[in-house]
């Protein structure tokens, strides 16, 4: 088979089970990479998809020698697939896209032209979506919200698979555990350039979706850690020092609420005799979770310091802003 | 052909037997089979008997590895006697301390030939004549053959005991495990090449492969006896087994998501403290009881701390996965068409 030119530009595309979709997104991804004036490649990700969609997809690969297909050897899910997506990719620039046909593939000259503006990480916002508003669209917006406030990365529509990132940027990222949402955030945190632009979002045709409601709890969970690996990871400390000072306030808070009493508040809450030993107790305890924070925060610094993982990031931000 | 490894190292990487050849000229096997020793009653001999008579029968090539952990006396005596009987058949492996079953396995995997290995009891547990079915198994492309005792000699409550756990432990992963505490196991090499085995692994060597993505496959054995079988399973069995279950939950589903654990638990704590704390203020408020001398209220504050102190453990687990996160694999590739 002809060897394609070497590409520039990988499109990463997960799949499980699409075997309808296939053939249709292939023939859009053809035409949109045909108005790149790099030479692309197609890294197809199958997650073990259960129907025919290796099938169908060894048969795109004979019609296109660009496309290239990496199976799993079991379903790990799509941050695992994306990931794998980034480790096989050949170009400077990785676009990352759904299987599902409801990213637009047309999209992707758009998304390639504004990172060549310079910036590191292209974020497709899908402002018109055409999900249910209950159950997809209304929890995505308020998890957007809190993490835009939460990390201070100001990202519309963190969920959108539609994303382009610069090679080197994504390579360095370590990609683990249903993170792929938080990737932009992730790249800022080590420096990156982040921006979104507005992408097309189209209802689904064939197939159905993945995932469902249940995972605010999740996302809240995640959303702590990101934030701590994010912004705090070189220094763990600072953030296990802020969780206490903040806890200090509050028991302080509560110190100067309970010995001075609330003049006016109804019922026992009067006088400092009743609350008074009441408000020993929990002032205390709560002294303690404050020093243990603080000793937590010096053993994360120890298992940063020991993994060598904060020298690198040192030379990795250095040559950020040289470049 | 037995080597002294000394007791502060751990293992050497390369073998050190005498007049072993080169790796490059290592002659290749079909199976090894290895054997963890540990005690001094194994049944060395009954063990070589019965399997080498059923591995001649198959036509493969095959050694037998004993592993020798920390055990000396009637049996060591026994498998040098049998050592210098069967010529390069039989190896033995010997470590100066107990480390364990799991480090025997993976001193064992260094040194095997085999293509398969097959791990076995110290004694004669199951029936030989399943090593057939189970090889063949491995030879129609299994990754990873685990036996399932069917039907089981050992005391019902035992057995009860087992069915238990094992349904847990179904239910927990999804995948085919009847009986995870047989090891009488065929496995392919490549996957113990592959898979980390330490600690308490040995037991839950089934469940890691099958989550590596490699592909288990039971089998029905007769089960002939078990080792000590009068007794019934002491308390501590049962401890044991419920921190296994455990194990294997933390292993399976948050290894690299510690917060959701302990985010979740810890949060279930807080948010029964502040229950307590709700109850008493109500009390308070409706039926004028003081709130700090009792110890309901205790109850409460402490269970608040507490939660938080979880969740606290919880984002040091995350920081601690994060920074070896380029070390961690999540995913393994079947192959890859350019």
């Amino acid at each position: 088979m002809e060897r394609p030119p070497s590409p520039r530009v990988s499109v990463v595309v997960p799949i499980f089970n699409e075997q309808e979709n296939l053939p249709l997104l292939q023939r859009e991804l053809e035409a949109a990479l045909a108005r790149l004036e790099h030479p692309a490649e197609i890294v197809y990700v199958d997650d073990r998809s259960t129907d025919g969609s290796l099938r169908v997809m060894q048969g795109l690969r004979r019609a296109d020698p660009r496309v290239r297909i990496v199976r799993f050897r079991r379903n790990y899910g799509q941050t695992a697939a994306l990931a794998a997506g980034f480790d096989a990719a050949r170009g400077d620039i990785v676009v990352t896209l759904d299987g599902d046909l409801q990213n637009d593939p047309a999209d992707i000259p758009a998304l390639v032209a504004k990172l060549d503006e310079g910036f590191d990480v292209v974020a497709g916002w899908r402002k018109q979506r055409h999900d249910s508003f209950v159950v997809r669209r209304l929890p995505s917006l308020a998890a957007n919200r809190l993490i835009a406030w939460v990390t201070g990365v100001p990202i519309h529509d963190t969920g959108c698979t539609l994303k382009a990132f610069r090679g080197e940027v994504v390579k360095r990222l370590p990609i683990y555990a249903e993170q792929h949402r938080f990737l932009p955030v992730m790249s800022r945190g080590s420096g990156a350039r982040v921006t979104e632009m507005v992408v097309n979002h189209r209802p689904r045709l064939y197939g159905h979706s993945k995932y469902g409601l249940g995972r605010m709890v999740r996302v809240a969970l995640d959303l702590l850690t990101i934030k701590m690996i994010s912004q705090f990871s070189q220094r763990p400390l600072h953030y296990f020092g802020l969780l206490s000072l903040l806890l200090l306030g509050l028991f302080t808070f509560v110190a100067v609420l309970g010995f001075l009493g609330l003049p006016y508040a109804p019922g026992g809450l009067s006088g400092p005799e009743r609350w008074g030993t009441a408000v020993l107790p929990i002032c205390l305890l709560g002294l303690t979770i404050v020093m243990y924070f603080a000793m937590l925060g010096l053993l994360a610094e120890l298992a940063v310091s020991a993994s060598g993982m904060h020298r690198r990031s040192a030379i990795d931000r250095l040559l950020n802003e040289l470049h | 052909m037995s080597e002294q490894l000394p007791a502060t190292t751990n293992l050497p990487a390369t073998p050190r037997e005498e007049g072993s050849v080169d790796t490059a000229g290592i002659e290749r096997l079909d199976v090894t089979v290895v054997v963890p020793v540990q005690s001094p009653e194994a049944e060395i001999e009954d063990v070589a008997e019965a399997l080498s008579a059923e591995l001649e029968h198959s036509g493969k090539s095959y050694e037998i590895l004993y592993v020798f952990d920390g055990v000396t006396g009637a049996a060591w005596k026994s498998a040098q006697a049998l050592l210098k009987r069967s010529g390069s058949r039989v190896r033995t492996i010997s470590f100066k301390n107990a480390f364990g079953e799991s480090v025997c396995l993976s001193a064992a995997v260094e040194r095997a030939r085999g293509r398969y290995i097959v791990t076995s009891p110290q004694y004669v547990q199951v029936d030989p004549h399943e090593l057939r079915a189970m090889l063949s198994a491995l030879d129609a492309g299994a990754d990873f053959v685990t036996p399932w005792r069917h039907p089981r000699v050992d005391p019902l409550l035992n057995q009860l005991q087992s069915t238990i756990f094992n349904a847990l432990i179904r239910l927990i992963i999804r995948g085919p495990f009847h009986d995870l505490n047989c090891y009488f196991r065929a496995i392919r090499r490549e996957v113990l090449e592959d898979v980390a085995i330490y600690g308490d692994m040995y037991r839950f060597l089934p469940v890691i492969a099958f989550r590596q993505g490699y592909k288990i496959q039971e089998v029905k054995v007769r089960h002939l006896k078990e080792w000590g079988a009068a007794g019934f399973f002491g308390l501590g069995v049962y401890a044991r087994r419920a921190l296994d279950v455990l194990a294997v939950m933390f292993l399976t589903k948050f290894t690299l998501k510690p917060l959701r654990f302990f985010g979740t638990v810890g949060g279930l704590f807080v948010l029964s403290g502040l229950a307590v704390g709700a109850f008493l203020a109500w009390r308070k408020y409706w039926h004028h009881e003081p709130v700090a001398d009792q110890p309901l209220f205790f109850v409460g504050v402490m269970l608040c701390v507490l939660g938080v102190q979880i969740v606290g453990f919880g984002l040091v687990g995350e920081i601690i996965i994060f920074s070896q996160a380029r070390n961690l694999r999540e995913y393994r590739v079947e192959r890859i068409w350019e």
